[in-house]
């Protein structure tokens, strides 16, 4: 009879047992292991101060915007302000905040995501105020933050108080109530709503900044109200991200469906190992070398997107024999750019015949433009040369001598070795090669570029503004050719204010033309793409902006 | 004796200080700047961040601050923020007064990290390298010091020709080849220990024997040639022909001696191996302090330069010193005076 007591107790013990672990079971928390931040530590997690790709991944996924970039379509979309009005003369605008959404940290001690307390123990909740006090600390000049340059420009009061002339408070940005934020732009353009959108516009918490300075954005106090939350740091190893509870969820930023993401901060072919060796659900930036290899082994994981980046070379146009127009038209005709993405990158990257992405708001495509972007034409580029070597009474060996410039990588030196070959064979023309340090290349470009060196560029925000206005405009520090031509000032000019977007879209088009081709500052030469592996039990979107949504993904 | 040690240390002081100097001047002198990006900022944005970091002061006047924070102590009262500038690696409580501290070694910050300073990369990514390099250096000396004295004793043998065999293999492998191919064979195709990562003892294995394979191939070649002339030294014949059993000569009268060049090697390979190696951290993503020396200089990141150099330069001249101390200990006609 005891004996079948205790058996009946044991029997009763055991089905606990299985049901408490059956439901803890069920209740696993999702990790999702991803490395496509880079190999070296992330540099900041402040949005006053970041600047990178990696900075920016990890602030997108644990702040919300005013306004948020859809990754696919690449519109602007709602983020915390749920709707805004735009005044009569495009210059104001006033953005609604959603409301109850706290600021949070990870507290490691309970290992929760909490809400953020004040000294009476009230919950902080994202207000207006927030916002007007990271947008000013983003401008404030001992913030020193680098994208301040971006935003400065489009508050009134923003660039004078950044440039150490102007107060903070003469920078158009305000409270009208707890959840009303007005911004006053000093010029009215389509992309207005797109740069309150960016990073370095987002709430900043001070009670916390006031506090620790900028020590203030790494693990245990790293606050944030986005759909993740930071837990852990591993400085130069990983980092965790877990989901914030408190973040309520809107039709364009949800909840986060992943309960933790771990990045995991590797080299290219250190993350390539972990990924076979079943380590990892996700990387980016697969190594040239293994493409080919990937494609067989691994066709549903491998996939191909656009990027935000362009490449291309630079002409500095004042030193001789470059600073002639038909010299460098000759060069950029002479690159066959098709070859150059088939047998060197390989990964389906785009031969570009204008330099801004096609898929940025009012840029155009070399499809729809075919007449006024640059492409590969040997006779032509013979016939331009000739015409210059003729006037000069010169022969082709008697050109003054020509220096390309670039940093020292396996693709920069891949790709302008076939170039090489192809000016070579096409015009006869020797061009000599030099490499250098990183920093140094930057500031011999900047301060005393060579007749042809490399030049790169990827958006901060998707209009064609970022891309012309920012880049070539003739007082511009990224003019790196020393480019000057009032016709294309003038077009970029009419095209920053102009509303309709085929109106800009045309008046983007003819600056182009004037750009890679009728002046030729500059040879465009392809555009960036992402690849990607990801396992097939992740369920993601197929991102072109750069980053990840990462809230959206799920793993079945 | 007494002598020695303080004769020594002023030394190692003064030589910390050209160190410094030097480093400074190099870095400084090198074109280009922490702000330098693909996208140039413009100019009022690097004004602020070059008063921000102090850059904007004279050389010589960044120099001698850079030193005071660094080397001077100070004692501080009051309320004591958390903030990156106030980051000393030595905080010692004083008994007088309010919140009284005297604080030692400010490292300054790193200006890619905002978040961060150097004495943050010396506390978090320092233990983690010279856990790697200890582990290497004890793998290194495990084989090589038993491989180069099997070659010695067994001269012209098939263990010679193996041991030395090996160890050019272990010279003319280097770690950005032999550290991949593990990676790929051990970690990915046959599964048995994780490919990358640094914390558990399997993640350690193959970093450790990369890196100390290297340097057992040295070790090894010293230990062969210094031992094979010690044999034929004149006490060693007296040790014999008093009838020592082989075994006794070469632990007791040879080994001593012939582990003066290894051990003059081992001082500065220590230096080098705990403060941490590039190559081997960034194959096996290993949080170390080794991609800092390497990395700092590229994005002109002035702090963590100097920090790491001047970390480099105290243990390399603190490794010759410990030397110098057990040269007098192998050898007892050699005295420290």
């Amino acid at each position: 009879m005891r004996n079948i007591t205790r058996v009946v107790l044991l029997v009763l013990l055991a089905s606990m047992l299985v049901g408490a672990f059956g439901i803890s079971g069920a209740q696993e928390a999702k990790v999702l292991y991803v490395a496509n931040i880079g190999q070296d530590d992330i540099p900041h997690l402040d949005p006053g101060l970041a600047e990178d790709v990696a900075s920016i991944q990890i602030l997108e996924a644990t702040y919300v915007g005013l306004t948020t970039l859809n990754e696919v379509t690449v519109t602007v979309e709602p983020g915390i302000a749920t709707e805004w009005s735009v005044s009569d003369d495009g210059l104001v605008y006033t953005f609604s905040l959603m409301q109850n959404v706290p600021w949070v940290v990870y507290n490691t001690d309970s290992g929760a995501v909490e809400e953020v307390k004040d000294a009476d123990g009230n919950v902080r909740y994202v207000t207006a105020n927030d916002f007007v006090y990271g947008i000013k600390r983003t401008l404030d000049p001992n913030t020193a933050g680098p994208y301040a340059y971006v935003l400065a420009p489009w508050i009134v009061g923003g660039a004078e108080y950044n440039g150490g002339s102007g107060s903070a408070d003469d920078v158009a940005v305000a409270a009208l109530d707890d959840y009303t934020l007005q911004i006053t732009a000093p010029k009215a353009t389509p992309f207005l709503a797109n740069i309150y959108g960016m990073w370095m516009a987002l709430a900043q918490p001070q009670w916390v900044i006031d506090e620790m300075g900028d020590a203030w954005a790494d693990e245990g106090t790293f606050q944030s109200y986005g759909p993740y939350a930071l837990k852990e740091w591993a400085h130069d190893e990983s980092l965790t991200l877990i989901k914030n509870p408190f973040w309520p969820g809107t039709d364009y930023v949800g909840q986060a469906k992943i309960d933790e993401i771990v990045f995991l901060l590797l080299e290219q072919s250190a993350k390539l190992a972990e990924y076979e060796a079943g380590n990892l659900d996700f990387m980016d930036d697969l190594p040239t070398a293994d493409l080919d290899r990937i494609r067989v082994e691994y066709p549903n994981e491998f996939t191909v997107s656009p990027s935000s980046c362009s490449y291309g070379y630079g002409f500095n146009t004042e030193k001789e024999p470059v600073n002639d127009a038909r010299v460098r038209r000759a060069l950029s005709m002479a690159i066959d750019r098709q070859a150059i993405t088939d047998n060197i990158l390989k990964a389906g990257q785009i031969p570009a015949g204008f330099y801004m992405l096609p898929n940025l708001t009012a840029a155009p495509s070399q499809e729809d433009y075919p007449d006024l972007a640059i492409k590969y034409d040997p006779e032509a580029a013979k016939a331009e040369l000739q015409a210059y070597l003729d006037e000069k009474g010169i022969s082709v060996d008697e050109l003054p001598p020509i220096t390309y410039m670039t940093n020292e990588t396996d693709l920069h030196k891949s790709i302008i070795e076939a170039i090489q070959n192809m000016w070579r064979e096409t015009l006869g023309v020797e061009v000599q090669i030099t490499f250098q340090e990183f920093g140094v290349f930057l500031d011999t470009r900047k301060n005393d570029a060579p007749q042809i060196f490399r030049y790169g560029w990827c958006y901060d925000y998707p209009d064609a503004h970022n891309f012309s206005g920012e880049l070539f405009r003739s007082d511009s520090t990224q003019n790196d050719p020393n480019w000057v031509n009032p016709e294309y000032d003038a077009l970029v000019d009419q095209a920053l204010t102009e509303n309709d977007p085929d109106v800009r879209r045309e008046l983007y088009a003819q600056a182009e033309y004037l750009l890679v081709n009728q002046d030729a500052a500059m040879a465009p030469i392809y555009y960036y793409v992402e690849t990607q592996l990801t396992k097939p039990n992740v369920e993601r979107t197929l991102s072109v902006i750069g980053r990840e949504r990462f809230e959206k993904w799920d793993i079945k | 004796m007494y002598q020695f040690f303080v004769r020594r240390i002023l030394w190692m002081g003064l030589v910390m200080v050209m160190v410094s100097i030097i480093t400074f001047l190099l870095m400084h002198q090198v074109p280009g700047g922490p702000f330098d990006r693909e996208k140039a900022l413009p100019e009022r944005i690097q004004k602020n961040l070059e008063k921000k970091y102090h850059l904007d002061d004279p050389l010589l006047k960044q120099y001698l601050d850079y030193m005071y924070y660094a080397f001077i102590p100070r004692v501080t009262t009051g309320e004591w923020k958390p903030l990156p500038e106030n980051d000393h690696l030595i905080n010692l409580k004083l008994p007088i007064g309010d919140n009284a501290y005297i604080r030692w070694m400010n490292f300054g910050p790193s200006i890619k990290s905002a978040s961060r300073t150097v004495n943050d990369i010396f506390r978090d990514n320092f233990p983690v390298s010279a856990k790697l390099g200890g582990a290497a250096v004890a793998i290194a000396c495990l084989i090589g010091m038993p491989l180069g004295t099997l070659a010695a004793i067994r001269k012209n043998t098939i263990f010679d020709y193996l041991g030395m065999g090996i160890a050019v293999l272990g010279v003319s492998l280097p770690i950005v080849t032999l550290g991949p191919l593990l990676r790929y064979i051990v970690g990915v195709e046959l599964g048995l220990l994780p490919p990358t990562g640094w914390g558990t003892l399997e993640q350690m294995i193959m970093p450790s024997f990369t890196l100390g394979f290297a340097s057992s191939a040295l070790i090894a070649r010293l230990t062969r040639a210094s031992l094979l002339q010690v044999l034929d030294e004149d006490y060693i014949r007296t040790a014999r022909a008093k009838g020592l059993r082989e075994q006794l000569v070469i632990t007791r009268h040879a080994m001593k001696n012939a582990m003066i060049p290894v051990v003059t090697v081992l001082g500065p390979l220590i230096a080098a191996l705990i403060t941490g190696t590039f190559v081997t951290e960034i194959v096996f993503g290993i949080p170390g302090m080794g991609k800092y020396f390497v990395t700092s200089i590229g994005g002109r990141d002035y702090p963590v330069i100097m920090g790491t150099i001047l970390i480099y330069a105290f243990f390399l001249v603190f490794a010759n010193f410990i030397v110098d101390i057990v040269y007098a200990w192998l050898d007892p006609r050699i005295r420290l005076s």
